[in-house]
């Protein structure tokens, strides 16, 4: 009886110092395996993990409905659209960069300007 | 008595645990980040970190794991490889110029309510004969781009200790104790106690506009951090 009391206390302390810490389930948003594609495509750069890094985010903004918010990450629309970018396909990366910005109004000035610059690239192309 | 001494390991790492939570000076997110709370930033920029470590790869890797857990806790966080690379093409990068560059040039360049300094304080490996450990501490900084004020400043350590138990003694014990440590320092390692570092320090931040407790966690308990008290 002793112990379970013990016990008891301990776990009373503990939950509130582990969930003031972290986002517990379900997350805020949902990153799939974004953090863990984004450090490999880091670690180890090159065509296939730069495509799985692709693949998560468009995997993240799939599933953004199962989150708590049901919102897109932050910067993940921005993300892929710098991907599609950095890969000439200037007309996909706009609409991303603008997807961003629907979201995400504190995005506006930022995106306003990619696109300024995405166009010059879209223009140049033609 | 080797016995009693490992059994009684877990029992300490949980009881160190507990006490760092709970031993020290406790204050209140409102008392120590009054600031976050007055201006209400909605936006975090983050910048490439000042890596004051001895490893070169530390910023760039470490550089992955901020974006997540501050979008986590609510506030909208700028593409970082973006920003990153912004930074790069501008040439301040890799230098502490862009720590001197005036706030007020991140509202107007990215709109950003405020930026987020880094610095990575450590990222190494300490080797002892007997026992050897990986350290990793973040110290992190948010400035407001509006009144130039700091609004809030703390610092994550994680020490972990890579003995991997009593591998007994003489030189084979020795032998095991080096193959320990390599397999245990793989640069991954590094990363996934950073992004433990990253929960503390970021678990005493008043959380920012798309968490539901924005505005409602003044009364949350912090471990004071301040020197001298």
């Amino acid at each position: 009886m002793v112990r379970c009391h013990w016990a008891k206390e301990i776990v009373a302390i503990a939950a509130p110092l582990f969930f003031a810490g972290c986002t517990t389930q379900p997350s805020l948003y949902n990153y799939e395996d974004y953090s863990s594609s984004y450090y490999n495509s880091v670690k180890t750069p090159g065509d296939e993990t730069k495509l799985k890094l692709q693949q998560s985010m468009e995997k993240a903004i799939e599933t953004a409905g199962e989150s708590r918010s049901g919102r897109v990450p932050p910067g993940m629309y921005a993300n892929l659209g710098y991907l599609y970018l950095k890969q000439g396909e200037s007309a996909k990366a706009i609409e991303m960069f603008n997807r961003e910005k629907t979201v995400y109004p504190e995005a506006t000035q930022f995106m306003d300007r990619v696109i300024q610059k995405a166009e010059l690239v879209e223009s140049d192309s033609k | 008595m080797k016995r009693t001494v490992r059994h009684g390991l877990l029992p300490i790492v949980l009881l160190s645990l507990l006490l760092s939570g709970c031993a020290t000076n406790h204050v209140t997110k409102a008392d120590e980040f009054p600031g976050m709370y007055e201006e209400q930033p909605r936006s975090l920029l983050i910048l490439p970190p000042i890596n004051e470590s001895t490893d070169v790869e530390a910023k760039a890797y470490y550089m992955t794991t901020v974006e997540v857990p501050f979008a986590l806790s609510g506030y909208y966080v700028f593409p970082v490889e973006m920003v990153s690379d912004i930074m790069k093409q501008e040439g301040v990068y890799d230098t502490e110029v862009l720590y001197q560059v005036p706030h007020e040039k991140f509202r107007e360049y990215f709109g950003a309510d405020a930026v987020l300094y880094t610095r990575i304080k450590k990222w190494d490996l300490s080797y002892m004969v007997i026992a050897s450990s990986l350290t990793v501490s973040i110290e992190s900084e948010i400035v407001s781009t509006e009144s130039s004020q700091q609004l809030w400043k703390y610092t994550g350590t994680v020490v972990v200790d890579l003995s991997g138990g009593n591998a007994g003694g003489g030189v084979a014990g020795l032998i095991a104790q080096a193959i320990v440590t390599a397999v245990n320092t793989a640069a991954a390692d590094y990363v996934d106690y950073a992004r433990v570092a990253n929960t503390r320090l970021i678990g005493t931040l008043p959380v920012g506009p798309y968490h539901e407790m924005y505005m409602k966690d003044q009364g949350v308990q912090i471990v004071d951090q301040t020197p001298g008290e």
